[in-house]
C-alpha cells in the first residue's frame, strides 16, 4: 500500500507527498502533461527534443546538472506518447536543492541558441543510433503510420523524420515551454524521508510564485475504427524476416485494457507462454515470438512480433500465429492460466514498488490519469477480469479488419 | 516575505558516512555459506545460487552460456514446459546467466510462494538433463540471435576490444561464432554442468524481506542437495594483448562504433578505488569530460562512456561510443585530446568536489535497496573485501588530492599499448 497525501498550490501545481523513512533519499518528480501526441504533425519529434533542452539551463542556474550533482543528486527524464516525465533523487537533507532546480525551470529556461543547437546534434545522433544504425531498428517508424491515420500516435516520440528535428527553432521552442510547462499542467510528487509540512513550505516556497499560465491544449483528432486488414513490406538488410502484427485495443482506462494485457501475458510472456511452447518450442516456426501491449493513455496497440525460423514462410508462420489466435477467441482460458497471469502481475508490481522513485512515477502517472488511486487499486482491476471477458476481449481485436501487419523481409 | 533569490543554491550537507547494513552469514554445509540480507518493505525474496560455473572455466566457446540457459529445460520427470508452467503459476521467475567468473541462478518470488517455488527450483538446477530436442532449439535459435547481433556494430566493436584486450583464446573474449554453437553436445554441458555446478556451489544470497522461517527452508533445501563446493583451482588463462588501431569495416552504417580501451587493475588493487574516482571524472558520469566536452558541448554523440571493468583474472578500462561517421575523425581526436589534458593539467578542486558529493549520493542510493545492496554484497564477497569497503569511500574521497589523480592518469590513463578498435564506413 502506498500511502500519499495530496495538495494543490494557488497557481494550480498538484502535489503528493510520500512518505518513507525507510531511506536516507528523497525523490521529487514532475510530470508534465504534454507528449508527442501534442505536437503539430508537421514538427514531429518536438516534445522529446524539449526533454533535452530543459538541462541545457534555466533563468537564474546555467547549469542544472552541475549544481545537483553537487549537493549529490542525480536526474533524468523520459518522454512519452502521454506525457514527459523529470526525476531527481537526493540525500534527503538537501532535497531542497531538487526543489530550487525544478521550480527555477518551471518558472523559464534560458532559451540558448547554442543549447538548442548542441542539442539538434545529440537527438539526431539518438536517432541515428536507436532507429536507423539497429537491425530491425525502424520497425516503429514504420508499423505506427500503418495502425494510426489519424491520431498523433501516428509518429514515434523520436519524431517523424530528421528534418524535423533540423528545422526546430527557438521560438518554436519558447511557445511550448510558456503553454505547456506550467504549474496547472504539471504533477509533482514529493517522496521520502521527509514530512509533509516540510514538503507543503518548501512546494509553497519554491513553487507558489510561478505564475498560472494559459495552457491551451489543443484537441487532435481520435483514430476512427479501422475497417479493412492493412499490409507493408519492407526489405532490409537483416538476416532473418520478421512478422508484426498491431491490433488496435483500448485506452488506459478502459476495462478491457487488464484483460489486454493479461491477454499479451499468456499469449507472450515467458517460457510456458503459449506462443512460446507451441509455435517457438513444438513447431520451432519462429526463434523468438513476443506478445505486448503499448500501453498508451488514448486507446493503443497490441502487438505480435515474431523472428521466423530460417526456411519458414510468411504464409505459414503467419497462418499458425492465427490459429492459435482463434483458440483464444473459440473458447475461454482455463481459471489456471489466468490465475498463473495474475500471479505474475502481482509479483512485477510488489517487485517494482521496492523502488522508491518507481512508487513516486506511479503516483504521478495515476493522477495524470485522473484517478491517484489507481497506483494502490491495478491489481484488483486484474482481479477482476474472468476467462469470459478474456474471451470477449479476444473475439472483437483479434480480428483481420482490426489488424495491420508488417512484414520485414530479410534482403 | 522576504524576496527569494533564486541565483542562490540552497544549503545542502555533505555525506559524511556511509553505512553496510548488518547481513547474516550461515554455513550451511561444509564451506558453503548463505548470506541473508534484509532491507525493503515489500514481503519479496531474491535468491541467488553462485556457482563457479563462470566463462574461465569452460573448455570450449559456449560452454558456460548453453549451461547457464538450459539449467530449466528439463529433468527426468518434469519437461521444461511443466517446469515453467509451475514456476510461472507462482509468479515466481527463474533465470540464470553465465558471467566471466562465475554462474548465477536466481530466483524472484513473493515470500508468501517461497515453500512452492523452491522445490521446483532446486530440482530445476540439481536435475538438469540438457534434453537433445531442447538442446537442439537453442542451438538453432542461438544461431538466429548470432546473425542479428553481426549486424549490429557495437557487438562488433565489443568482440573485436575484447579480442585484442584479451587474446582471442582468452574467456573472457569468447565470443561463439556459428561453428562453436554447432560443436555444442548434450556430453560437453553435462560434462561442464557436474564439474561447475553440481560441484561448484560457491555461495548463497538472500535479499528482500522476510522471515527467519524463509531462511532456515532455503538452507535446509540446500544442506539436503547435491551440490558441493569445489577446491579453488586457478584457471588457466592465455592472454594476448594485441595493442593498435583495429578498423572493422561495416560500409551500410551511419554511424560508427568506437572503443578505445586497455588492460587495468583489479578490485584487489591498492589504487583501485583512486582510480574508479578518476575515471567518474573522466567519463563515467553525466557531469564527467568526455560527456560535457563530446556529447554538451559539440552534440557529436547521443552518449560517450568511459569505464573500468574489474574481473577476477583481468581488468580493463575504455571508452566506448557510437558517433557519427562524419565526425568520427574529430571524435576520437577530442578523447585522445581529453586523456592528454588529465595527464598533464591537475583536476580544479571544484571539479573535484562536484564529482565526490556526486560519487557518495550515488553511493547512498546503491546502499538503499535490497538488490543493489545484494550486488554490492557480491562483489564484496567475491573479491574477499571487508564491509567496510563501500564506507571507506568517504575518507578515501576526502582524501584525495589533485595530485594524487594526476599521478594515477599517468599511471593508468597512458597511451601505450592502447587498443582501439572502430566499426563502421570506411
Amino acid at each position: 500500500m502506498i500511502q500519499y497525501n495530496t495538495f494543490q498550490l494557488s497557481n494550480g501545481l498538484t502535489v503528493i507527498h510520500h512518505f518513507d523513512n525507510a531511506t536516507q533519499l528523497c525523490a521529487l518528480n514532475i510530470l508534465y502533461k504534454v507528449g508527442s501526441r501534442n505536437e503539430d504533425p508537421q514538427k514531429t519529434g518536438f516534445a522529446h527534443l524539449f526533454e533535452h533542452l530543459m538541462f541545457g539551463g534555466s533563468e537564474n542556474i546555467p547549469e542544472f546538472d552541475l549544481a545537483l550533482q553537487t549537493a549529490g543528486g542525480e536526474s533524468n527524464a523520459f518522454t512519452s506518447n502521454d506525457i514527459t516525465n523529470y526525476y531527481v533523487t537526493l540525500p534527503a537533507n538537501n532535497i531542497e536543492t531538487g526543489f530550487w532546480l525544478e521550480s527555477d525551470r518551471m518558472l523559464s529556461l534560458d532559451f540558448s541558441e547554442k543549447s538548442l543547437l548542441v542539442q539538434k546534434n545529440v537527438v539526431i545522433e539518438e536517432f541515428k543510433e536507436r532507429y536507423l544504425n539497429q537491425p530491425y531498428g525502424d520497425v516503429w517508424l514504420r508499423i505506427l503510420p500503418l495502425a494510426y491515420k489519424e491520431h498523433p500516435y501516428n509518429w514515434a516520440t523520436i519524431g517523424k523524420e530528421i528534418s524535423h528535428i533540423e528545422n526546430a527553432d527557438l521560438d518554436q521552442v519558447k511557445s511550448f515551454f510558456f503553454n505547456f510547462y506550467a504549474p496547472n499542467n504539471a504533477i509533482m510528487v514529493v517522496a521520502g524521508n521527509i514530512s509533509l509540512e516540510e514538503t507543503k513550505r518548501l512546494s509553497q516556497k519554491w513553487f507558489e510564485p510561478i505564475p498560472i499560465r494559459n495552457t491551451i491544449i489543443a484537441p487532435y483528432k481520435q483514430e476512427p475504427q479501422q475497417t479493412e486488414a492493412r499490409f507493408e513490406h519492407v526489405y532490409s538488410d537483416v538476416p532473418v524476416n520478421m512478422i508484426v502484427k498491431a491490433y488496435h485495443m483500448g485506452g488506459r482506462l478502459n476495462e478491457d485494457y487488464y484483460a489486454c494485457d493479461l491477454l499479451s501475458d499468456i499469449l507472450g510472456g515467458g517460457k510456458s507462454a503459449q506462443f512460446y511452447h507451441k509455435l517457438v518450442k513444438e513447431k520451432r516456426l519462429f526463434s523468438e515470438l513476443d506478445t505486448y501491449i503499448s500501453g498508451d493513455t488514448d486507446p493503443g496497440l497490441f502487438l505480435i512480433e515474431g523472428k521466423l525460423s530460417k526456411g519458414v514462410s510468411f504464409e505459414t508462420a503467419e497462418a499458425a500465429i492465427l490459429a492459435e489466435l482463434e483458440v483464444f477467441k473459440k473458447e475461454p482460458v482455463s481459471e489456471k492460466e489466468l490465475t498463473k497471469v495474475i500471479n505474475k502481475t502481482e509479483t512485477n508490481i510488489q517487485f517494482g514498488d521496492i523502488s522508491l522513485l518507481n512508487r513516486a512515477m506511479k503516483l504521478a502517472f495515476a493522477s495524470f490519469l485522473g484517478d491517484i488511486n489507481l497506483a494502490n487499486t491495478e491489481i484488483d482491476h486484474y482481479l477482476a477480469v474472468t476467462p469470459e471477458s478474456l474471451q470477449m476481449v479476444a473475439k472483437n481485436m483479434l480480428v483481420a479488419e482490426n489488424c495491420s501487419t508488417l512484414y520485414y523481409h530479410a534482403k | 516575505m522576504t524576496q527569494l533569490n533564486r541565483s542562490v543554491a540552497p544549503g545542502f550537507y555533505a555525506i559524511e558516512k556511509l553505512v553496510f547494513p548488518e547481513y547474516q552469514k550461515i554455513e550451511i554445509k561444509n564451506e558453503v555459506f548463505l548470506y541473508a540480507l534484509k532491507a525493503g518493505t515489500q514481503a519479496v525474496i531474491r535468491l541467488d545460487l553462485i556457482f563457479d560455473a563462470g566463462l574461465v572455466r569452460q573448455l570450449q566457446s559456449a560452454q558456460a552460456n548453453f549451461t547457464a540457459s538450459m539449467l530449466s529445460e528439463g529433468t527426468p520427470t518434469k519437461s521444461a514446459f511443466a517446469l515453467a508452467e509451475a514456476l510461472d503459476y507462482y509468479g515466481s521467475y527463474f533465470q540464470t546467466r553465465a558471467n566471466a567468473d562465475d554462474a548465477v541462478a536466481t530466483l524472484y518470488c513473493l515470500e508468501k510462494h517461497l515453500s512452492q517455488c523452491l522445490p521446483l527450483f532446486m530440482e530445476a538446477l540439481t536435475e538438469s538433463i540438457f534434453p537433445e530436442k531442447e538442446l537442439d532449439i537453442q542451438k538453432k535459435n542461438s544461431l538466429s540471435k548470432l546473425s542479428v547481433n553481426e549486424k549490429k556494430n557495437g557487438y562488433l566493436c565489443k568482440k573485436h576490444y575484447y579480442k585484442n584486450i584479451y587474446g582471442a583464446n582468452h574467456p573472457y573474449a569468447a565470443f561463439s561464432n556459428a561453428e562453436n554453437i554447432q560443436a555444442i553436445t548434450r556430453e560437453t554441458l553435462q560434462q561442464f554442468y557436474q564439474n561447475n555446478y553440481i560441484q561448484g556451489l560457491k555461495y548463497v544470497m538472500i535479499s528482500g524481506q522476510f522471515s527467519e522461517s524463509s531462511i532456515t527452508l532455503i538452507s535446509t533445501h540446500i544442506k539436503n542437495s547435491k551440490f558441493e563446493p569445489k577446491q579453488f583451482q586457478q584457471p588457466v588463462l592465455n592472454s594476448l594483448l594485441n595493442p593498435g588501431k583495429h578498423f572493422i569495416e561495416k560500409s551500410d552504417s551511419v554511424q560508427s562504433a568506437l572503443r578505445i580501451g586497455k588492460s587495468s587493475i583489479s578490485r584487489s588493487d591498492a589504487d583501485f578505488r583512486k582510480l574508479q574516482f578518476l575515471n567518474l571524472i573522466f567519463g563515467g558520469y553525466f557531469g564527467s569530460r568526455l560527456m560535457k566536452n563530446i556529447r554538451e558541448d559539440k552534440g557529436l554523440t547521443y552518449g560517450i562512456y568511459s569505464v573500468l571493468e574489474p574481473n577476477l583474472y583481468g581488468a580493463s578500462w575504455y571508452i566506448d561510443t557510437d558517433i557519427n561517421t562524419k565526425n568520427r575523425t574529430a571524435g576520437i581526436e577530442e578523447i585522445y585530446k581529453e586523456i592528454e589534458i588529465i595527464k598533464t593539467q591537475p583536476i580544479p578542486s571544484e571539479e573535484i568536489n562536484t564529482a565526490k558529493n556526486y560519487y557518495l549520493g550515488s553511493f547512498l542510493k546503491s546502499l538503499d535497496g535490497p538488490f543493489s545492496l545484494a550486488d554490492r554484497l557480491k562483489i564484496i564477497i567475491d573479491n574477499n573485501l571487508t564491509d567496510n569497503y563501500y564506507p571507506e569511500f568517504v575518507s578515501i574521497l576526502n582524501n584525495t588530492t589533485a595530485q594524487d589523480l594526476q599521478g594515477l592518469a599517468n599511471k593508468y590513463f597512458s597511451t601505450d599499448d592502447i587498443v582501439e578498435v572502430v566499426v563502421g564506413k570506411k
